[in-house]
């Protein structure tokens, strides 16, 4: 059996697996570097494949106006990103900017379908797990909507208050 | 209390490699925010007359929804600024400039004023915010609103009340509003008070009639008050029309969330003088009078009997309802309430009172530092609880003339 790289037993994505499965994985997965500041991929760029973050940060933004980008969230050693590039054709949705030097693994979508052909019992316990995974990024997606409301609610100086309209009502 | 919201945001430098990434604070934002009114064309301001403090306030009307917001002075310096050009640091720092002092708590509620008549350019996220506001509702606070929900079921506004009192105006209400109306009805009222003096000796076998036919003299004299009331509030919406402004709804409502009436809404009257809006609160009391008088008139010519009890009892009742509704000091928002307010320039009179009234111990241990404004307040509040009272008295004494019982 060939040997497992380490980060492969860290991530959450692949807890479910046994070790003979993450070995038939390792060799599927593409080693790649990135230096700070680079992006590894835009929003509205063509979406094909998975990243797991085994050294460095990455964070990932959506286009707001001009220059400006809103940080979603940031990925540590452990995480992975670009999942939806696995399931659909749809362009991505964000940005993924390299924070600090990072040493990322990419699954690509192509791989993840032979998979799914040759070991189906593989697929399906990454895909529960994805799901999983999902339901608790929506979870935070719903903070993060929250948190941007009262933001605004707060930069612009709405409050609700109480009856305040003048009116005069003869009786 | 809550830390301030943060957003990270992420910047680029045209030509630069790499980013930035930025933590900014909602209450940084603040500082920078740029408040813009809505256009010009959807509203108008009319300054009102100079309170006994010299102050001025100033009613912005929202033309696109029909809102009305009563601002003062400050406030208006404020709204004056509020062109989406100058941010709220610059905005305060004029402030200081031009009063010598500053609270940033003036610009918010100034901004929560302006977002609920909707004179600021709409935010996207209101009704989600109100939503989530909904949600967070304490259960005593949503019981409560659903009771004032019960109570608001008891109101009805008639459509299109604007258009069927212009129709109303055309088609004969103008007649009213003459100077030979007034004296017809100031000779006819003089007459009923003669009449009133001949047959109050009589009062007592009035009383003892209608005592002795209870439902019939609670229906009639209920009837009488029923068809008077709703003339009383379409007189109050003609005079708006006679100085061709708006009448925004006629209804019925609970007064203060409590006394059922019937009202018309008046408020653009206020884009008008203060002699137009005495006259309209004039008017409407006068129905009372005028009605009150031709039952008194009647009364004189009927022949003895229960006719002529119910006429007198008529009478009586639409008379002490044109003093009720005349007289300022009941803690009702009433129609001699609302003449005092204006004569006064304070059209908050009521609403400022009840808010003194809770510190009012405190702050006459320091009268030197009381304005000329709460000085009028406290005679607001005085003159409310001892007319209260005396008005229970003389009704409890009232009521153990009908019921002989309780002799």
């Amino acid at each position: 059996m060939p040997p497992i790289p380490d980060i492969l037993n860290k991530v959450v994505l692949f807890q479910d697996l046994h070790a003979e499965s993450l070995a038939a994985l390792a060799p599927l997965l593409i080693v790649k570097k990135f230096t700070a500041g680079t992006v590894i991929f835009r929003e509205m760029d063509d979406s094909d494949a998975l990243y797991i973050v085994e050294q460095g940060s990455v964070v990932v933004s959506k286009h707001v106006s001009g220059d400006v980008d809103m940080v979603l969230t940031r990925f540590a050693p452990g995480d992975f990103f670009g999942e939806m590039g696995l399931f659909d054709d749809a362009p991505r949705s964000a940005t993924a900017n390299v924070e600090t030097d990072s040493l990322l693994w990419q699954l690509d979508r192509g791989v993840f379908h032979d998979i799914f052909s040759h070991h189906p019992e593989m697929a399906a316990k990454i895909c529960y797990r994805l799901v999983t995974i999902f339901i608790e990024r929506l979870r935070v997606t719903n903070e993060q909507t929250r948190d941007a409301i009262r933001w605004g609610l707060e930069a612009t100086g709405y409050a609700s208050g109480s009856q305040s309209l003048f009116g005069r009502k003869s009786t | 209390m809550a830390e301030p919201a943060k957003l990270q945001l992420l910047t680029r430098k045209p030509g630069e490699a790499g980013f930035q990434i930025h933590e900014i604070e909602s209450s940084q934002a603040y500082f920078g925010y740029r408040p813009q009114r809505v256009p010009n064309e959807a509203w108008e301001m009319t300054a009102q007359p100079r309170s006994p403090d010299g102050r001025r306030n100033f009613i912005v009307k929202n033309l696109r929804r029909d809102r009305y917001l009563l601002i003062d002075g400050q406030e208006a310096f404020l709204w004056e600024l509020f062109d989406g050009s100058h941010s709220l640091e610059e905005i305060a720092r004029t402030f200081h400039h031009r009063f010598g002092a500053f609270d940033f708590a003036i610009i918010r509620k100034l901004l929560a004023k302006l977002y609920q008549a909707g004179l600021l350019v709409e935010r996207e996220n209101l009704a989600l915010q109100q939503t989530l506001a909904r949600s967070q509702a304490k259960f005593w606070a949503m019981g409560l609103t659903n009771a004032a929900k019960c109570w608001r079921r008891l109101s009805f506004t008639v459509p299109h009340a604007d258009r069927f009192c212009g129709t109303l105006y055309r088609y004969g209400g103008f007649l009213l509003f003459n100077p030979v109306t007034f004296g017809l009805t100031v000779i006819i009222t003089l007459l009923a008070g003669a009449a009133a003096l001949h047959l109050s000796p009589q009062a007592k076998q009035f009383t003892q009639a209608l005592a002795a036919k209870p439902w019939l003299s609670t229906g009639a004299m209920l009837a009488s008050l029923l068809a008077v009331a709703m003339m009383h509030v379409t007189v109050h919406a003609l005079a708006c029309k006679a100085y061709g402004r708006r009448v925004r709804e006629i209804g019925f409502f609970l007064l203060q969330g409590v006394l059922p009436t019937f009202y018309a809404d008046v408020t653009d009257i206020f884009m008008s003088t203060r002699r137009a809006r005495v006259i309209v609160d004039l008017a409407g009391p006068l129905v009372e009078l005028f009605c009150g008088s031709l039952a008194f008139l009647a009364a004189y010519q009927a022949s003895p009997g229960v006719g002529q009890a119910l006429l007198f009892g008529v009478g009586v009742l639409l008379w002490e309802g044109a003093l009720i509704n005349l007289y300022p000091f009941n803690f009702l928002e009433l129609d001699g309430y609302n003449i005092v307010a204006d004569l006064l320039a304070m059209p908050t009179l009521r609403q400022q009172a009840l808010v003194l009234a809770p510190q009012l111990h405190r702050r006459l241990l320091h009268p030197s530092a009381l304005t000329k404004s709460e000085w009028i307040q406290i005679a607001y509040l005085l003159l409310c609880s001892v007319s209260v009272l005396i008005y229970l008295i003389a009704h409890l004494d009232f009521l153990r003339g009908l019921l002989p019982s309780w002799k």
